[in-house]
């Protein structure tokens, strides 16, 4: 499995590379430069940041089991871009968010001229403040850091966003970017099925969510977070899926069927691994964390198709309305996409990378062989009617 | 000093009223500002709900979620209040009337788990006593199989209860200190039981203290969003946070009415309780009982010590420890390295709250405990109100009014500090107030009778015999600051960390074990600002 995905890593690395050679314009000291921070920075020497020879690939690049052995990513490095160059403020979901501190200060080190200030707090939390900021008249972030669609859809349909840069959206694919360019995303969390493997085998779990409230073998051992955004999510995109009052009956039957609450989805995939749980319902990574801090947990993974237990959400970026840094903050999401910053997301945050050059961990699928659902991922800001769903359903 | 000015004196002293009316007057326009200024923040509130069209507003007020959600909430806090005075009265009567072993340790055991922040005791609790914790582990081998769940009601009220009863131990503590305990020996000389001396006796005298401390810990329990989240029970405060996370804030503003009228419930409650207290003073109790002696009660009482301190301390810190141990969180590398920044941010910025808190308590509480009418402990009242105000309620509030009339001062320490002093006022207050109470008004009279002016007499008169209780605010004030999170992370600038706001982040992430050290040093810094507590109390 791990040997198909980086055969298939390899190829879309090339084509990617391809593509830069056709799109012509510095296309060697693309190739030279990638290189160049592969080994360490020594042959990279293209006039870039004071700072570029002391940081390599090897520093955005996470370690362990799951990240052994892989290919150099494709896509624009970070030696093809302008320096970042001045200060800038950063709104930044919290939680795993805060993870992206690594990347900010990465970015710090290589160039020296460049500041962030970051503010950290729960995604949700932060787009109401932004609202609130932008309502009355400024707000002091100049970009928004959101560990979900929904967060940076409800500020995008606020009308506090300004333009993003074309370079950077072209390098994402459509389904993960807002239609209008409001937003873009950085990074994938597909929702998944942890289970622990002494207790079932993965072919015993359903391979779509509306068929979990029949299946025997989870009968009373099931884990869910319905206060967790990422959950919030999911529910979100059944409704609408597949409507209201069908999701309603999917919530109830699930609790006839046994299910338990947690407060996030990390304690319902360690309850999978310590046997606490059979199975859950969670954002993929938390699986991944699980297995690379405890690799003898009996922790497994599995897909559901074509759903909404299909969905793949996104962290992403946008600029905020009135930023006077504008062409920083454009400048800083094309780092964020670059194919050094998305290694980074891939390997030590095990996230979906975005742009196709660089390759997720392990033996995950790839993000194109993931069935998620047809949905417009800005629609994920009605976080409210969800939230008027779970209680009206008893689960909240 | 004139013999005109001598004789001006005399005169005023002729009639009460006009003795009474102008210090009193001037008090109370200032404590009538002060406590206007602290609700200010309330307006956003009514601004929102305003917003609101009245039909939906009385549906949803009226729904089934919202009368069940209700039901929790009141007997989430009548649970722990009465666990709190069950728990704390005893602990303050063993500590200060008997003669139990050990009993300066014991009073610093007590009143320390005010300073474990009551969302990380929670955790340690569901780490502690949750499916597959670590008494699940030991009691596995066992052959135990299932352990009692520690979700729900129980384990809320449970996990409150052990980190706020200390208020009450504190409070009830203070009044048995400056209560004079001949009277008791003099009820025991008139054949009454020991039991009979102290219902009706010390329990009278007692009884605003207990209910001072009971009135915090309900209001706080009103307030909370940590424990019952993570103890998953449903009350008020989680509903208001999943309708600003639905980016509702029109409902939320409606809900955070209901909760103010609740608190304002309490309120009511309590004055009633403690209506008795214009007798609560007593001549200066310096004058001590006889030690009750425990006899056979000893072991018990020393069990009884022993357990809550476990319970409160040696189980919180022991799974902090654990938390340090246990490496590894599946993410390689970790970029929230700790800095010395942050503990001074945290400290400084409790020392600017406990510094303003105090000297805005001084003449709320002084109107209260001498003013001449029932009208003068209104300001008192009125601060508790900010008290019983979820921290992300007044967070919100904060941001919507501070970006709109005074942009200048959004996102700055100022407004941070200001949210500190609406939420904890009510602590600095009650204990200024307790301690003044303690004070015999003669005292003020001959002073002024000796030509002091009435401020001067308070400053040299009253103001030394109160330092204790000003004290004892102040540290309640900073302990507290340490603490509180929601506010916190809404209202610092940018880029300005806190203890709470680092533990917060880390713990947030999965990053336990880097969670582990500043909780300890947290606990550790604010147990120092406990110990003072205590000191200055037995030298007084």
């Amino acid at each position: 499995m791990s040997d198909s995905t980086d055969t298939a890593g390899r190829n879309v690395t090339q084509s990617r590379r391809r593509f830069l050679a056709l799109g012509g314009t510095t296309a060697a000291t693309a190739l030279a430069g990638c290189s160049g921070i592969l080994s360490g920075g020594d042959g990279g020497d293209g006039g870039t940041g004071a700072g570029a020879g002391q940081i390599s690939l090897s520093d955005f690049r996470g370690s362990g089991p799951l990240v052994a052995q892989r290919d150099a990513p494709g896509g624009t490095s970070i030696e093809d871009l302008p320096d970042l160059s001045g200060e800038l403020t950063l709104y930044l979901g919290g939680g795993e968010g805060g993870l992206y501190l690594d990347l900010i200060n990465l970015f710090e080190q290589l160039y020296p001229d460049f500041t962030a200030n970051h503010r950290l707090e729960a995604s949700s939390d932060l787009a109401n403040t932004i609202i609130e900021e932008n309502e009355a008249g400024a707000s002091p972030a100049d970009v928004f850091m959101s560990i979900d669609a929904g967060s940076l859809g409800a500020v995008a349909n606020a009308g506090a966003t300004a333009s993003l840069p074309e370079e950077a959206l072209s390098t994402v694919p459509e389904a993960y970017q807002d239609s209008e360019g409001r937003w873009v995303g950085i990074a994938g969390r597909a929702r998944a099925i942890p289970y622990n493997t002494n207790q079932i085998s993965e072919s015993d779990i359903p391979s779509t969510v509306r068929e979990f409230p029949e299946a025997a073998a989870l009968e009373d051992s099931m884990g869910w977070a319905p206060s967790y955004g990422a959950f919030q999510s999911f529910v979100t995109a059944m409704r609408l899926i597949r409507g209201d009052d069908e999701t309603r009956a999917w919530l109830q039957a699930m609790q006839d069927h046994g299910i338990t609450t947690y407060d996030d989805e990390f304690r319902v995939s360690n309850a999978c691994a310590d046997g606490e749980l059979t199975a859950g319902f969670a954002n993929h990574y938390y699986t991944l964390r699980v297995q690379s801090a405890r690799e003898s947990a009996p922790i497994g993974l599995a897909f559901t198709e074509g759903d909404a237990g299909a969905l793949v959400n996104v962290s992403g970026l946008e600029i905020i309305d009135g930023t006077d840094s504008a062409d920083l903050a454009s400048n800083f999401v094309r780092h964020v996409l670059s194919a050094e910053a998305q290694e980074f997301f891939a390997t030590r945050t095990f996230a979906y990378p975005m742009i196709p050059g660089v390759a997720p961990v392990g033996d995950l699928p790839r993000i194109d062989d993931l069935n998620p659902p047809d949905i417009n991922l800005t629609e994920l800001a009605d976080v409210a009617g969800t939230v008027d769903l779970l209680r009206d359903a008893g689960v909240l | 000093m004139g013999t005109k000015d001598r004789y001006e004196r005399l005169r005023e002293q002729a009639t009460t009223s006009e003795r009474d009316s102008s210090p009193n007057t001037l008090l109370a326009v200032v404590s009538l500002a002060i406590s206007l200024l602290l609700l200010s923040p309330l307006v956003w509130v009514f601004i929102r709900a305003g917003e609101i069209e009245f039909a939906r507003a009385l549906e949803l007020l009226t729904s089934d979620t919202t009368v069940s959600v209700t039901l929790n909430t009141l007997a989430l806090v009548t649970g722990v209040t009465v666990a709190s005075i069950v728990i704390g009265v005893p602990l303050a009567i063993l500590t200060v009337q008997t003669d139990l072993p050990f009993r300066r340790f014991w009073t610093i055991t007590s009143a320390l788990p005010l300073v474990v922040p009551s969302y990380i005791g929670a955790f340690a609790f569901v780490s502690a006593f949750g499916p597959r914790g670590v008494l699940a582990d030991l009691l596995s081998p066992l052959g135990v199989e299932q352990i009692p769940t520690i979700y729900g009601l129980h384990g809320a009220i449970l996990v409150l209860t052990l980190f706020t009863y200390p208020y009450v131990f504190l409070t009830t503590r203070a009044s048995l200190l400056s209560f004079d305990g001949t009277v008791v020996e003099a009820a025991r000389t008139l054949n009454h039981t020991r039991w009979e001396a102290f219902r009706r006796v010390t329990l009278p005298q007692i009884a605003p203290g207990i209910a001072a401390g009971a009135l915090l810990v309900a209001l706080y329990a009103l307030s909370d969003f940590g424990t019952p989240a993570i103890m998953q029970y449903d009350v008020f405060t989680r509903m208001i946070y999943n309708e600003f996370g639905a980016r509702r804030l029109d409902y939320a503003s409606v809900l955070s009415m209901l909760l103010l009228v609740m608190a304002l419930g309490i309120l009511a409650v309590e004055s009633r309780l403690s209506a008795g207290r214009d007798g609560a003073y007593v001549s200066s109790g310096s004058r001590r009982p006889g030690r009750i002696r425990l006899g056979y009660w000893k072991g018990p009482a020393l069990l009884f010590c022993g357990a809550i301190a476990s319970l409160c301390l040696v189980l919180p810190v022991g799974i902090l420890l654990q938390w340090l141990l246990r490496s590894g969180t599946g993410y390689s590398g970790g970029g929230f390295s700790f800095e010395a920044a942050y503990a001074w941010n945290s400290v400084g910025l409790a020392a600017a709250a406990a510094a303003i808190c105090v000297v805005a308590a001084l003449p709320i509480a002084y109107l209260s405990a001498r003013g001449s009418s029932g009208l003068s402990s209104l300001p008192e009242r009125a601060t508790y109100v900010g008290y019983a105000v979820p921290g992300v309620v007044l967070g919100l509030a904060l941001v919507y009014l501070g970006l709109r009339y005074v942009p200048f001062l959004y996102q700055s320490v100022i407004l941070l500090v200001f949210a500190y002093v609406v939420r904890f006022l009510p602590q600095a207050v009650g204990t200024t107030e307790s301690s003044i109470l303690q004070v015999d008004p003669q005292y003020i009279e001959a002073a002024r009778s000796l030509g002091y002016h009435p401020l001067s007499a308070f400053r040299k008169v009253v103001l030394p015999l109160v330092a204790p209780g000003i004290a004892a605010g102040a540290a309640l004030v900073f302990l507290t600051t340490m603490k509180e999170l929601p506010a916190t992370l809404m209202l610092r600038p940018t880029g300005f960390e806190t203890f709470v706001t680092y533990i917060w982040l880390v713990q947030g992430a999965g990053y336990y074990g880097q969670a582990a050290v500043p909780a300890l040093v947290l606990v550790g810094l604010s147990g120092l600002s406990m110990l003072v507590i205590l000191r200055r109390e037995d030298t007084s």
